[in-house]
């Protein structure tokens, strides 16, 4: 497997450091060749420099990818919004030559040049495509059948498609093959794809924001899921954080979120407190506890394990 | 040098359709968002009204309306331009020109969080790139300031 960056990005290490911990812990665990490399800035964030200013938008991303290419490595990041500006400016200089040539031009006084060579890719088609499900599988210790998981995609880990050409990106299927490869129920519901909405408190509208969290959570609510998974910090900050938010007003969901490292460490064997999950702002033992309920009655039912056994029922 | 641009042709398109319409999650739950308005008084040179509304900011940018469009250009593409348009005229959420601020001044939206880092034993952040960063957008904006002399002066 080629050598990666990790491009960790502003907000998990800014406000989610337990995500990089999670995130480490797994790459380790299946010896990965990561690497941590000098000179990163922000991405940048679209929303916010792709609005004010394009120049310094390609021109920061572009500078970012230049530093993979330079030592040939491939790039992966555990944030959905780094992955996508990164690739969407990496794309956008490989059609345009003239602009591309601008960018040199500037990033030669520096001492740099960008190339666009190095894939860039978000963890979650990284685990799919270069890990693989059979090497997930074999690192597994215990598997989540019996849980009812509702997977949050999150805009940016699919689209914009021309530049991230990793899944179909209005109707993805490979983080649900990685949660259903872990035995958990990958839940199908109505606002499944829809953005988490987190965008609006960037811009003062704190108020549209919980609306738009309040729309998903309801429905996971009335489905019974026992949590919301996900691999993007900011949708991460607004399941979280948001719904803490509303739970203090009375508004109660309970719907645990968890970032999809975390829930492959904890079938790895690590436990909720090595892998950072009590820096949550919504409690996870709920899940935690059906979760063991669940697999101690699986060890320790030997009837129901009769009955799952080969020609059990004849 | 460096700048966004607009395809009128494909907005004009975007005038008539509107097919993301119905998968754009701020057209569905935002009272009053509506793209087709602001496209079409952009056509017709009107777009000025919307450069103090909030609803040019309301765009999530998640791209639904890019991967649905024909085109594969959408609804997103007009409203980058209305904020570009408005941040100009310094015209903004006060939540983005903060964010903006600490863009152009330490290259990054945060600093990473370091006694949380130590608890959980995380190894020291590497270096970023921020005199780098500071040095490549100055040479950016003297090169749009030398252009802007040399268009002024063939106009002469």
């Amino acid at each position: 497997m080629k050598e990666f960056a990790v491009f960790w990005g502003c907000t998990i290490q800014t406000r989610f450091p337990f995500i990089e911990k999670s995130t480490r812990i797994v790459l380790d665990s299946f010896k990965l060749p990561y690497r941590d490399i000098d000179g990163f800035t922000c991405c940048p964030e679209k929303s916010l420099v792709n609005n004010i200013d394009h120049g310094a938008f390609v021109l920061t991303a572009a500078r970012n990818v230049a530093l993979v290419d330079e030592k040939n490595y491939d790039l992966v990041s555990p944030c959905t919004g780094c992955v996508s500006n990164l690739a969407t400016v990496q794309s956008e200089l490989k059609v345009n030559s003239r602009e591309k040539d601008e960018v040199n031009s500037l990033l030669k006084e520096v001492g740099r040049e960008f190339k666009g060579t190095a894939r860039l890719q978000h963890l979650i088609p990284f685990f799919h495509d270069v890990v693989g499900i059979h090497t997930i599988k074999r690192h597994m210790k215990k598997d989540f059948s019996g849980m009812r998981i509702a997977l949050h995609y999150g805009c940016h880990m699919i689209r914009p498609s021309h530049a991230l050409r990793n899944d179909d990106p209005l109707n993805p299927r490979k983080f649900d093959n990685l949660i259903r490869a872990m035995g958990a129920e990958s839940l199908q519901y109505i606002t499944k794809m829809m953005c988490c909405g987190q965008g609006l408190d960037r811009i003062d509208e704190h108020d549209m924001a919980l609306h738009f969290a309040r729309i998903k959570l309801k429905e996971l609510k009335a489905m019974g899921a026992d949590a919301i998974v996900l691999c993007c910090p900011s949708c991460f900050l607004q399941f979280d954080n948001n719904q803490f938010l509303m739970e203090k007003e009375g508004e109660k969901f309970g719907i645990p979120v968890i970032y999809y490292t975390e829930l492959l460490g904890l079938s790895m064997g690590f436990t909720p407190d090595e892998l950072g999950m009590s820096s949550h702002r919504i409690d996870v033992a709920p899940f935690i506890k059906k979760w063991e309920k669940l697999s101690a009655g699986k060890a320790g039912n030997p009837f129901e394990e009769g009955l799952n056994e080969p020609g059990a029922l004849g | 040098m460096l700048d966004a641009t607009l395809n009128f042709k494909l907005l004009e398109v975007c005038s008539r359709c509107g097919a993301c319409f119905s998968i754009c999650p701020s057209c569905l739950n935002i009272p009053g968002y509506d793209p087709r308005a602001v496209i079409k008084d952009m056509l017709s040179g009107d777009h000025e009204k919307w450069l103090g509304s909030k609803h040019i900011w309301e765009c999530l940018e998640c791209h639904h309306c890019l991967e649905i469009c024909f085109q594969h250009y959408g609804f997103e593409n007009a409203m980058t331009a209305m904020r570009t348009m408005a941040a100009k005229k310094g015209i903004h959420p006060a939540q983005v020109k903060r964010g903006w601020e600490m863009f152009v001044k330490t290259s990054r939206l945060g600093e990473p969080a370091m006694p949380a880092r130590k608890k959980l034993g995380l190894p020291e952040p590497k270096a970023g790139g921020v005199d780098e960063f500071k040095k490549l957008y100055e040479l950016l904006k003297k090169k749009r300031e030398e252009e802007r002399a040399a268009d002024k002066a063939a106009g002469e």
